[in-house]
């Protein structure tokens, strides 16, 4: 641990804790100028036809909020999962020779959890997605 | 003193900014992808390689209001459409702007018809108008240059931004009234008194009719075949006298049949007479309230015209029906696409089909009131209340929940897909239940289009109405002339010079290949693909460069003539067609080379909206969507018409009937059509391009200068329209994109007494929810871009 010096940590020009809030402070002093610009600036002529959602030109049906199966989300987020969890294998290839047979066993059983998990994903059906009407 | 200087310093604050921000916006325009007809061809035009509206800085159309400040309204305004148009502007960006494109937006242009509101300034301000009908893309460019300058000249934004007093923004014209701040009266100020020009002459006064003055020969009369000869006698033995042949007929063996009988003498025609009459053609009625002679005729009279595939012929029932609201029974349970045509006929007529399984208003908005083709209804929107602003606010289209319900199910979603969007290729509303992505349920929302040219037929005179004909399908130009000129000339027995069948064929040949290279670009661009686009329009621009030289049109030529075509072919017609016929085939190459083996093109329309053969036979599917099916069935070859058996070319099929199908037959089509060209540039034979017979036709321009005779007929046929003999004929073509088929009904006047339009994409898209429920919604959009409708054919 370094002691902090409090003749630096008080300095705009070397890092520390005051160039940070100094910076933090600017950042969201410009957020706010954007925004208050944009509001202010732009011209508004509220109506009901101008609130409304757009649907092709006529008036949507029925709401929006509904339980709406999603598999294609579920694939998004399996493909996630997957390629953080690639992340680590990365980690373990970069310096396999240095972690030998035991980094071996640990990964290979990090990756056969994996596949297991796969499996079970497979099993459940949670990467069908598609029309199930199609017989042919 | 003080504040005055003040004054002084914002003023000149505020104009510096100003020029700044005008500068900012007027090469930042962005319109939107909104277009209603056949301008939006010449507005997309305007995008591609030779216009290139990029360099006004208005080059990327945007699909949703949110995102666009512009609004060109690109074709006609619909009284259906208006509610969505005037919505569409709202949802719109402040500050936003409107140009008006083409004389129906400007002012309804040559549609003064019930359905068509006159002039979107009736309900939107305006802030350029651009003439013409359709506006070449040039005339788009320099729409966006005059409103790069007003906003310039006009607007003081910087004050109207920091809420000073004073300043402007976007548009500030106001919407015009009629009778107060615009006329609507087509004959102009203070000629109130005077009847609408051509009017006196139609029912129902006929005052100023002469026909009944002028002598002609019968109409034509054919000799009917050992086969109709056999169809006649079955009938006869069966039914006995509830079915009468008539006598004489121009075209096809027709019988009268008892309302009560109809359905049984068409379940007989279909399914065990020889030949089968497997298609419903067309099924339309007539008024018959106005006819000169009324005594001989019912109230009203529906037309059944039904083909039969193999021989190739055609056969109409007519069955006479009496009353105000009369009632006849439904075929649905014979034909399913009885149902689209029975709810037309509803619509227009108010005829009832008992046993309909959902007999509503079709084309008409669910509030109108009175039944369009009627008679006694209005045929110009001129004689009815002005279209304004209330009225586009009230008459709003039928919630989605109305067509698709949820049924109970409630992660079901009912999305609106249409009137608006830019996958729909033009103004059709598709409602879709959606389970997820997978459509479950579909319905068709039509209408939005209606252009009224069976009313408008009515009241032109047989050669006013031909540039009606070219904006049927407005892709397709001069080949939709043919079908009605030929329909007009099977009637009259008009005979047609050889040289001006061969104009006609290579003139419609010619636009088959502009319109496949249309379907081309839009179909790729419907699954994702936007190059095709760019090179096909390039070829598209060399075909109108050719049509142009010869007609002196673009999209609409409206070059055909009864009895011939409007003018020899130009001078040095021949190179630009034989260059073109030269290069073409290795272009054609180039945009297979894109799409036809690219995997994801194959995988997104491969296997997807198939229909078999028998639905499609039994829904009244034509054109390349049939011959997709595994049907070898093109009107070019079957029934040939205009000298079409003179030519060389193959009927390219397919059997898979999905819309990879769909696709590959139109490619091949562009290469049968290319050798059609060929040979008829190659052989076309010299002589006289109109008959010389003059009493229907528009005679020479030479002969019409010279002897007095013509002079007279041309007098005649273009002012009150020639009088065309009593009788009725239908003619159907192999247009582009199907059959369409005119059948004329003539009481022996200057115009027609009923002009009715089989369009093929009225059967093509009823039989839509067949091909995409189970699929899943990104599926229709290539399920449509393979059908490859066009609204103004669907809707008329």
């Amino acid at each position: 641990m370094q002691p902090i010096l409090s003749a630096s940590t008080l300095s705009p020009w070397e890092p520390g804790i005051f160039a940070l809030v100094v910076y933090g402070l600017m950042v969201m002093g410009l957020v706010a100028l954007l925004l208050f610009f944009a509001s202010w600036l732009g011209e508004k002529k509220s109506n009901p036809e101008k609130l409304r959602p757009y649907e092709s030109g006529v008036i949507p049906t029925g709401s929006a909020r509904l339980r709406y199966p999603v598999p294609f989300y579920m694939v998004a987020i399996f493909f996630l999962i997957f390629d953080v969890e690639a992340a680590y294998i990365f980690a373990w290839a970069v310096s396999y020779d240095g972690l030998g047979w035991a980094g071996w066993l640990q990964i290979s059983f990090f990756i056969f959890v994996l596949i297991l998990g796969l499996v079970y994903i497979w099993k459940k059906g949670g990467l069908e997605w598609g029309p199930t009407a199609k017989t042919d | 003193m003080g504040a005055n200087r003040e004054n002084g310093l914002t003023d000149r604050l505020t104009s510096g900014a100003d020029i700044l921000i005008n500068w900012a916006r007027k090469y930042s325009l962005w319109p939107m992808f909104f277009g209603l007809s056949c301008c939006f061809v010449e507005e997309a035009t305007a995008l591609t390689a030779r216009y290139d509206m990029a360099r006004f800085g208005a080059e990327v159309l945007r699909p949703s209001p949110r995102q666009a400040d512009l609004l060109i309204v690109s074709g006609t305004v619909f009284k259906k459409i208006a509610p969505v148009v005037l919505r569409l502007y709202e949802q719109m960006t402040e500050p936003k702007w409107v140009i008006s494109m083409g004389s129906c937006s400007n002012s309804g242009g040559m549609y003064d018809v019930y359905s068509v509101v006159q002039g979107v300034d009736q309900i939107l301000p305006v802030d350029v108008y651009i003439p013409g009908c359709p506006p070449r893309p040039e005339a788009v460019l320099q729409s966006i240059v005059l409103l790069q300058d007003k906003i310039v000249a006009e607007e003081r934004p910087t004050r109207s931004i920091f809420h000073l007093k004073g300043g402007s923004q976007g548009s500030q014209d106001p919407i015009l009234i009629d009778g107060q701040t615009k006329a609507r009266d087509s004959r102009g100020p203070g000629m109130e008194g005077s009847a609408i020009r051509g009017t006196s002459a139609l029912p129902p006064g006929f005052s100023d009719n002469r026909a009944d003055l002028m002598w002609t020969p019968p109409p034509r009369r054919i000799e009917l075949g050992e086969e109709s000869k056999s169809v006649a006698k079955v009938l006869h033995e069966l039914f006995g006298d509830d079915v009468q042949q008539t006598e004489y007929t121009s075209d096809m063996p027709t019988f009268q049949v008892e309302g009560h009988r109809v359905k049984d003498v068409l379940r007989h025609l279909k399914t065990e007479a020889t030949p089968r009459f497997q298609r419903l053609e067309d099924l339309t009625a007539i008024d018959e309230s106005a006819r000169r002679k009324r005594q001989e005729y019912p109230d009203y009279t529906l037309i059944y015209h039904l083909l039969s595939f193999e021989p190739a012929s055609r056969l109409r029932l007519k069955v006479a029906l009496n009353g105000e609201h009369p009632v006849t029974s439904s075929v649905t349970e014979i034909w399913p696409s009885a149902n689209w045509y029975e709810r037309e006929v509803f619509d227009m007529f108010g005829v009832r089909f008992e046993g309909h399984p959902n007999l509503r208003r079709i084309l008409m908005p669910h509030d109108w009131i009175g039944h369009p083709l009627r008679k006694s209804h209005p045929g110009r929107a001129t004689e009815m209340d002005p279209y304004g602003l209330e009225d586009a606010k009230k008459h709003q289209p039928l919630d989605g929940g109305v067509y698709v319900t949820r049924g109970g199910k409630e992660n079901e979603l009912v999305l609106n897909m249409g009137p608006h969007h830019v996958s729909t290729h033009g103004l059709i509303r598709f409602i879709v239940g959606l389970n997820g992505e997978e459509i479950t349920a579909l319905e068709m929302d039509i209408g939005y289009h209606h252009r009224a040219a069976e009313k408008i037929g009515e009241r032109q005179t047989w050669h006013q109405f031909i540039p009606y004909t070219d904006r049927v399908d407005y892709l397709a130009g001069a080949a939709n002339n043919l079908p009605y000129v030929l329909a007009v000339e099977t009637l009259a027995d008009i005979r047609v010079p050889e040289r001006a069948q061969f104009i006609r064929v290579m003139l419609s040949e010619l636009f088959r290949l502009s319109n496949h290279l249309v379907f081309f670009a839009t179909i790729a661009h419907d699954v994702g693909a936007m190059t095709p686009n760019f090179y096909t329009f390039r070829e598209r621009e060399i075909i109108l460069d050719i049509v142009e030289n010869i007609t002196g049109g673009r999209l609409h030529p409206s070059w055909f003539r009864l009895g011939g075509v409007a003018a020899d072919l130009p001078e040095g017609w021949k190179e630009p067609v034989d260059d073109f016929v030269r290069i073409f085939p290795d272009r054609l190459k180039e945009y297979e080379a894109l799409i036809t083996k690219n995997p994801i093109f194959k995988a997104r329309t491969q296997g997807i909206g198939r229909i078999s053969l028998e639905e499609a036979i039994d829904w009244g599917i034509s054109g390349p969507n049939l011959r997709a099916c595994g049907l070898g069935w093109d009107l070019r070859k079957k029934f040939p018409y205009s000298g079409y058996d003179n030519f060389d070319f193959e009927i390219p099929t397919a059997t898979e009937g999905d819309c990879y199908a769909r696709y590959l037959i139109r490619v091949e089509e562009m290469r049968q059509s290319l050798r059609i060209i060929e040979q008829a540039a190659e052989r076309m034979p010299s002589g006289r391009y109109v008959t010389d017979d003059y009493r229907y036709v528009i005679p020479e321009r030479g002969d019409m200068l010279k002897d007095i005779e013509s002079l007279i007929h041309h007098f005649v046929n273009v002012t009150r329209g020639p009088k065309i003999p009593r009788g009725e004929a239908y003619v159907s073509c192999e247009i582009p994109r199907g059959e369409q088929g005119y059948y004329v009904v003539s009481d022996g006047l200057g115009y027609s007494y009923r002009t009715r339009i089989r369009a093929p994409g009225f059967p093509n898209v009823q039989v839509m929810p067949l091909m995409a429920v189970g699929e899943t919604i990104a599926d229709l959009i290539a399920i449509v871009g393979s059908l490859d409708y066009i609204l103004p054919d669907i809707d008329r």
